[in-house]
């Protein structure tokens, strides 16, 4: 099967009995992103699927030959700081992240989320986001974070994510 | 500021000191640093502490680089997986694990008996269901599973007690081989004359409050990877505690110290289960010793539902006693708590001996025995629980003297410690009372309910301490580079609260660096300095001091040597932004310069913490203010608003605090309104061991919350000025949201979570009355 992730493309063995998740995090050493509950509850191991967010976890990896994939690891447009996306650079700002296990699924479905409406309202972030679980309570931040990228504060390759400020 | 220690208060020598942990107090014997740097007071000019700086790790943290325990990966790596018990309590008749060892991909097995004593698993006893019982070695984590699940189990049952009430009742069967209750029950501690008190009071209420299982359910579980080099293990652990976790190690499998080495770079929460090691541990390094291979073992989220810690639950009576203009006379609380299978006595009484000056103060509390799995701290572990009852009493009185619930707290107000009469280095609970209630509008009415609308608003507050001075021992080590960049040293763990970001600017502020040069490297035992666990609130207040004065020694000897290229005195000398000047002349040179001179000379400064001031309560405060909207047909509480003002001394980054505020008061919303562990009493089983099953907050459930610190410092607790802030936060959300909700509907509710059935049960009660 062909698959491409985060732009390159893979060729693999087929009749893997992997979930995506796994193909991902152990075939292709792509550990971005997470694995908690393994049955679509969490959200963690969200990722993009031609351009529509699925759990990793529940899907199956021999159903995505041909298709193209987006991690976290894919959201920067190249290496080193500068290039990470707006959602990511806003993040850093807003203080989206404490511990950070949750935040590549909720970065994912903050990106597609901005992708089909990139002016949502607050109501509809909430519920956009409402499928990706966070235990350190880092919502009203993340919020902060969509609601940010939604409002233009982050368009452009700013240097906004450095933690020069002070 | 003086400091009062107790003993030859010199340099060098040893004093005793005290450290409050997790409502515990311990005694321990440090030394007093060689010089202890001026303590930064309330007026003190700071750039880069009390900025608000990003989290320095956040790129790690968005882009997938972060490593966690769970993504580490070593050559030829092997994975485990723990077999659990199905039955509450009883015997293994037979385990039969012939047809695990040959199905494919499996390497290894452990039953019965295979284990060493010091890692007390796989017994043939049965104490609660989830136990471990047996364990996997194969090539893939499929392969380890799969085989997990092959291996036949019989047991010969025996009567369980899952609940406090058959645990004690007379003819209980034996939870475990050593009695139902922990020895010397009831707990009491008592202040005053309780009788005296009670004759004294004008009103007296009694209320009986319940409180739930709460699971941390941090989304990554417990897990390690473990690997041996000869007799050298080394363990990769997602923990609050990497030197614990080398004690426990070293202990369990009778390996001298310092050939374990335990590192952490980063976790996905911890929430105060993740204090040390556990079966996971242990059986990746007994596993990886047999097969000469790293092995990984995390346990799979029902394992980590069912058997990774809880906060317990309780059942608290409580008496308050008052006067007329509302002077607390007598509180007295009689208390059960079910601890699962062992655990320790951090229970709900604390609070209610510490929030308020009270004469007489009387709790008695009784510990028992549960075949189910054992408690661990969470996040203010028994001040939660005790705030629900003390708090929601409070306001049960409130109701009852028709006084305001923030008035009677601040008649109330505690000028010193109440249960040991020690001054405290500082407390703004009052400031916290009123900025708290200007923020919220306290004194407006709510808004009334629309004609024909079904749906009621109220609100309700309550308040908190929590002792968080932190202590010794800690250590840590600045080191300048030969390129100028500041390496801070500490074996310390970041748990998602932004350590490596706060050590990094203290170290800053004091070496005069810029901060975008320092770098904190922390989480390895092997390379770090001693730093103690990050719980009870501590890391801050303990290990931040040390660095400071880490830092303050590099720049000592940095000024030493830059004193001689400037041809200056060192105390002529001043450092901000990464650059040196000789103070009112146009002589400067940059770090760089002077690091550049030295080449491979090294600059290192040493720090530790120095003991706490003696008979001093160092504690954290607070009070939080919550607005509701309760459903009167469904049921169903919607939050929404939550202002919450804290007191925790000088706030070294605030917006990586606010952050922390926020976490602790969405955990307690759940805590409030969803969570509960259900355990079903005649199964013995965890009935909602998945994160469907058991409902934590999601965005969708957050109200708008303000929260806020009272501005100031604490330069009596330490230099830093800086108190603990982690676990405060979650103590009085769900006695403000219960007040608050008992508002709207204007019926009390003393039992959480307020779920819709028993939202509706409070208001069909107050229908029939």
């Amino acid at each position: 099967m062909r698959l491409t992730v985060n732009g390159r493309v893979h060729t693999l063995d087929s009749a893997l009995p992997l979930s995506l998740l796994e193909l991902l995090r152990d075939r292709l050493a792509l550990t971005g992103t997470k694995f908690v509950c393994g049955r679509g509850e969490c959200g963690a191991c969200t990722v993009q699927l031609d351009g529509e967010t699925v759990y990793s976890c529940l899907t199956l990896a021999e159903a995505c030959d041909g298709a193209t994939v987006l991690t976290v690891e894919g959201l920067a447009s190249g290496g080193g700081e500068p290039s990470l996306s707006p959602i990511q650079r806003a993040f850093i700002a807003k203080d989206a992240a404490q511990c950070g296990f949750c935040t590549p699924g909720q970065l994912m479905a903050a990106h597609t989320l901005l992708a089909r409406n990139p002016h949502p309202t607050d109501d509809e972030i909430r519920s956009g986001m409402s499928g990706n679980l966070c235990r350190c309570g880092t919502y009203p931040k993340i919020l902060a974070a969509v609601r940010a990228v939604a409002d233009g504060e982050f368009a452009g390759s700013a240097e906004a994510g450095s933690v020069n400020a002070a | 500021m003086p400091r009062k220690t107790k003993g030859a208060a010199k340099p060098g020598g040893f004093v005793q000191t005290t450290v409050e942990i997790e409502g515990r107090t311990e005694t321990r014997i440090v030394e007093i640093p060689a010089f202890e740097p001026a303590a930064w007071g309330t007026d003190a000019e700071l750039g880069i502490v009390g900025a608000r700086v990003p989290r320095m790790d956040a790129p790690e943290r968005v882009s997938g680089r972060a490593r966690y325990t769970t993504d580490i990966v070593r050559p030829g790596m092997l994975h485990a997986a723990i077999v659990r018990s199905t039955i509450p309590r009883g015997t293994i008749r037979s385990l039969d694990l012939s047809r695990a060892r040959a199905m494919p991909g499996v390497l290894d097995v452990l039953g019965p008996g295979d284990a060493p004593a010091g890692t007390r698993l796989f017994g043939r006893e049965i104490f609660y269901a989830g136990q471990p019982i047996a364990a996997v070695c194969a090539a893939t984590g499929h392969a380890a599973r799969s085989a997990a699940h092959a291996i036949a189990v019989e047991y010969d049952t025996l009567p369980f007690a899952v609940t406090f009430e058959d645990a004690t009742a007379k003819d209980a069967p034996k939870v475990r081989a050593k009695g139902n209750v922990m020895e010397n029950a009831p707990l009491v501690i008592s202040r005053g004359d309780m009788d005296a008190g009670l004759k004294a009071a004008d009103v007296i209420v009694r209320r009986e409050f319940r409180t739930p299982v709460q699971l941390h359910t941090a989304l990554e579980p417990h897990g390690a990877v473990a690997e041996w080099e000869g007799d050298r293990l080394t363990v990769w652990e997602s923990t609050q505690g990497i030197f614990r976790v080398r004690e426990n190690v070293s202990k369990a499998l009778g390996i001298t110290l310092s050939k374990v080495r335990v590192i952490k770079d980063y976790m996905g929460g911890g929430f105060g289960a993740k204090n040390g090691a556990g079966p996971h541990t242990y059986v990746a390094a007994l596993f990886a010793k047999r097969q000469g291979r790293a092995v990984r073992c995390i346990n799979d989220r029902e394992a980590e539902q069912t058997d990774s810690g809880n906060r317990p639950s309780s059942t608290q009576r409580v008496t308050i006693g008052a006067k007329k203009d509302g002077t607390l006379t007598a509180i007295f609380a009689s208390i059960d708590v079910p601890l699962g299978i062992s655990g320790w006595e951090g229970g709900p009484g604390q609070i209610y001996h510490e929030l308020y000056a009270c004469p007489n103060v009387r709790t008695e509390e009784t510990f028992a025995y549960v075949n189910a799995s054992g408690m661990a701290a969470f996040r203010g572990p028994g001040y939660v629980e005790g705030a629900f009852g003390l708090e929601s009493a409070m306001n049960a009185l409130a109701k009852e003297l028709k006084l305001d619930p923030v008035a009677l707290r601040v008649k109330n107000f505690a000028k010193r410690e109440p249960r040991t009469a020690r001054p405290y280095s500082g407390n703004s609970l009052l400031q916290c009372y009123k900025e708290g209630a200007e923020a919220f509008g306290w004194s407006h009415e709510s808004r009334k309910p629309e004609a024909g609308s079904r749906t009621r608003v109220g609100k309700g507050m309550a308040a908190q301490v929590w002792p968080t001075g932190g202590g010794p021992p800690a250590y840590a080590l600045v080191r300048m580079n030969s390129d100028a960049t500041v390496d801070v040293l500490a074996g310390t763990q970041d748990l998602g609260t932004g350590a490596r970001t706060v050590l990094s600017q203290i170290a800053a502020e004091s070496l005069g660096a810029k901060l975008s040069d320092v770098r904190a490297i922390i989480g390895d035992t092997q390379s770090l300095p001693y730093t103690g666990n990050s719980w009870g609130s501590m890391t801050t207040a303990s290990v931040g001091p040390a660095v400071r004065m880490a830092a303050e020694d590099a720049r000592r000897q940095l000024f030493e040597a830059a004193g001689a290229m400037l041809d200056a005195t060192p105390d002529a000398l001043e450092a901000r932004d990464s650059r040196i000047v000789v103070r009112d002349t146009d002589r400067t040179m940059t770090f760089a310069e002077v690091t550049a001179k030295l080449g491979n000379v090294m600059i290192i400064g040493k720090g530790s913490r120095g003991p706490n001031p003696a008979d001093t309560a160092i504690m954290t405060f607070g009070a939080q203010f919550a607005e509701v909207e309760v459903d009167l047909d469904t049921g169903i509480v919607r939050v929404l608003r939550i202002v919450a003002t804290h007191d925790a001394g000088r706030i070294i980054n605030p917006t990586l605090a606010e952050s922390q505020l926020e976490g602790g008061i969405i955990q307690g919303l759940g805590y409030a309104l969803f969570e509960e562990r259900v355990l079903d009493r005649r199964l013995g089983l965890v009935m909602n061991a998945t994160i469907h099953d058991y409902k934590i907050p999601t965005m969708a459930d957050i109200p708008l919350i303000d929260a806020f610190f009272v501005a100031g410092a604490d330069p009596v607790a330490n230099h830093t000025g800086a108190r603990g802030i982690a676990e405060p936060p979650m103590i009085p959300t769900a006695p403000a949201i219960a007040a608050a909700v008992s508002d709207a509907i204007g019926a009390e509710v003393t039992e959480i979570p307020l779920t819709p059935w028993r939202v509706l049960a409070a208001i069909a009660a107050k229908a029939r009355r």
